[in-house]
């Protein structure tokens, strides 16, 4: 005779030798990145991690594990109530681990910390509110270009809009939205101010227009080596604050332009916490699968089924396993 | 059935979970205590969870239980996972080469914005430290520390600013 043991549990164990190959090779590209970028984000600031949610997880997948154990200890005793019982607990446990989850995706997400999005140094922080500025104004404008309260042959080009924006707001019967109008018309000039001020890169302060002839004439006074006072982090952080604040179109910015905030790395830590924590989670989603099918059998259940549960328990286990490893390090390290 | 031969050996697994979670408030707890070398931390916190995890492999798992063949079955993909981190030292132990990300260089942009912001004497040696850490690639422990420090002065300049 050959080995002891089920062929399903023998099956098993080779699929979690591959497993634990899986997500050795994700824990390796971790420890390469981690340590190989001097200046990794570890900062709850800047990578919005909540320890404490990440350790509420841990425990609640550590309190599951317990369960699962207990109902195949009560399924080789044939007490199938009691293991049906444990097997709804897991399942519950594994909705809320999963909620926890998502509350910490949705952080991320709102606050776009997600691959490609984050800006990693100052320029590319002010590189991202004039392109977020400028999305909050074409909204604005497409309010009306959309209701066709005017009339522009390129909706697209935010110049000619502004202009005939501009006169239909002057222009009598308006009504409320010509009032409005006044104030999208005010915010695009300020995003065209600050948006020629960042192509020029001079400063918002010092030079009080980036464009025009009195620029060209600044940049023409300058001697030779000169050049005007360039363009600061701080005064952009200053302009969209004002911008925030004003009463007037303040909201709209708010809801479309994130504070800048430069985080070295942040994309890469974003790329790998999402891909550690997201594979993670669908492991969490395939083992509710398999403790579905015989919680399904419902009164049923029966001593043909202790194969499985004590199977699906020895894969989720392996899940409570490698978020025992996730956790410090992805949470703590 | 095999699994009848298991049940006969009485694990209190209650008191299996009790240990888990009492290491895993230790952890916590762990990262709440700022040691002088975060390192110190990370190396605490790892050593939990391979206790963590060994508890869970050689109870919940049955492990401790089971027969030879687990060795046989389980040897050669550990052998492989402890192998794979291995082989990438060369890359992070021992740079031998110029980091050529980006990064390296987007770095002295991102200090000397903490550095006009945070005005203590305390940063005064941390360019000086950028650089070895360009060079030696792996000593960014304590460099983080100071990024932590000095990131807590950014969000005050917005204020200022106004």
């Amino acid at each position: 005779m050959g080995i002891p043991i089920p062929n399903s549990k023998l099956g098993l164990w080779l699929f979690l030798g591959t497993e634990i190959m899986f997500f050795t090779a994700f824990i390796g590209a971790y420890i390469v990145l981690r340590i190989g970028s001097p200046g990794w984000p570890t900062d709850p600031k800047d990578t919005h991690i909540l320890v404490l949610m990440g350790g509420i997880n841990t425990f609640v997948l550590i309190v599951s594990s317990y369960f699962v154990v207990v109902a195949h200890e009560a399924m080789a005793k044939r007490d199938f109530s009691r293991a049906r019982r444990y097997l709804t607990y897991t399942m519950g446990l594994a909705f809320v681990f999963l909620g926890i989850k998502s509350i910490e995706y949705y952080g991320k997400i709102s606050h776009d910390i997600l691959p490609s999005h984050i800006a990693e140094t100052p320029t590319q922080a002010i590189n991202k509110v004039d392109r977020e500025l400028e999305q909050v104004v074409r909204q604005r404008f497409a309010v009306y270009t959309d209701a066709e309260a005017i009339d522009v042959a390129q909706p697209d080009d935010l110049a000619t809009v502004s202009a005939q924006l501009d006169v239909f707001a002057k222009s009598e019967g308006g009504g409320d939205d010509a009032k409005s109008a006044i104030h999208d018309v005010a915010l695009y000039r300020k995003w065209q101010n600050l948006h020629q001020h960042i192509v020029a890169n001079v400063s918002l302060e010092k030079v009080p227009v980036a464009t025009g002839p009195g620029y060209l004439a600044a940049r023409e006074a300058l001697s030779e080596g000169e050049s005007l006072p360039a363009l600061e982090y701080a005064e952009v952080k200053a302009e969209l604050a004002r911008l925030k604040s004003d009463t007037n179109y303040g909201g709209f910015v708010s809801a479309g332009v994130l504070d800048p905030h430069p985080v070295l790395y942040g994309n890469l830590f974003a790329s790998i916490y999402f891909l550690m924590t997201g594979f993670h989670a669908i492991h969490v989603i395939v083992g509710m699968l398999l403790f579905a099918r015989p919680l399904l059998q419902g009164n049923n259940l029966n001593e043909e089924w202790t194969d499985w549960v004590e199977n699906s328990g020895l894969y989720w286990h392996f899940v409570d396993l490698v978020w025992i490893f996730l956790f410090p390090l992805l949470y703590i390290a | 059935m095999a699994h009848d031969d298991h049940s006969a050996h009485h694990v209190n697994y209650l008191a299996v979970f009790v240990a888990l979670c009492v290491f895993t408030a230790l952890s916590v707890i762990f990262d709440l205590v700022s040691f002088s070398n975060h390192a110190i931390t990370i190396v605490l916190v790892l050593a939990v969870a391979v206790a963590k995890a060994l508890c869970v492999m050689m109870f919940f798992m049955h492990l401790k239980f089971e027969g030879n063949w687990k060795y046989v079955l389980l040897a050669p993909t550990t052998i492989l996972a402890i192998g794979l981190p291995l082989a990438l030292v060369p890359d992070i132990g021992v740079a031998y080469y110029t980091p050529l990300a980006p990064q390296a260089e987007w770095k002295a942009e991102m200090d000397s914005l903490h550095d006009s912001h945070g005005q203590s004497a305390g940063h005064s040696d941390h360019t000086g430290h950028v650089e070895e850490q360009a060079e030696v690639g792996h000593s960014d422990e304590s460099g983080d520390g100071a990024d932590r420090h000095e990131e807590s002065h950014e969000a005050a300049p917005a204020e200022k600013a106004e």
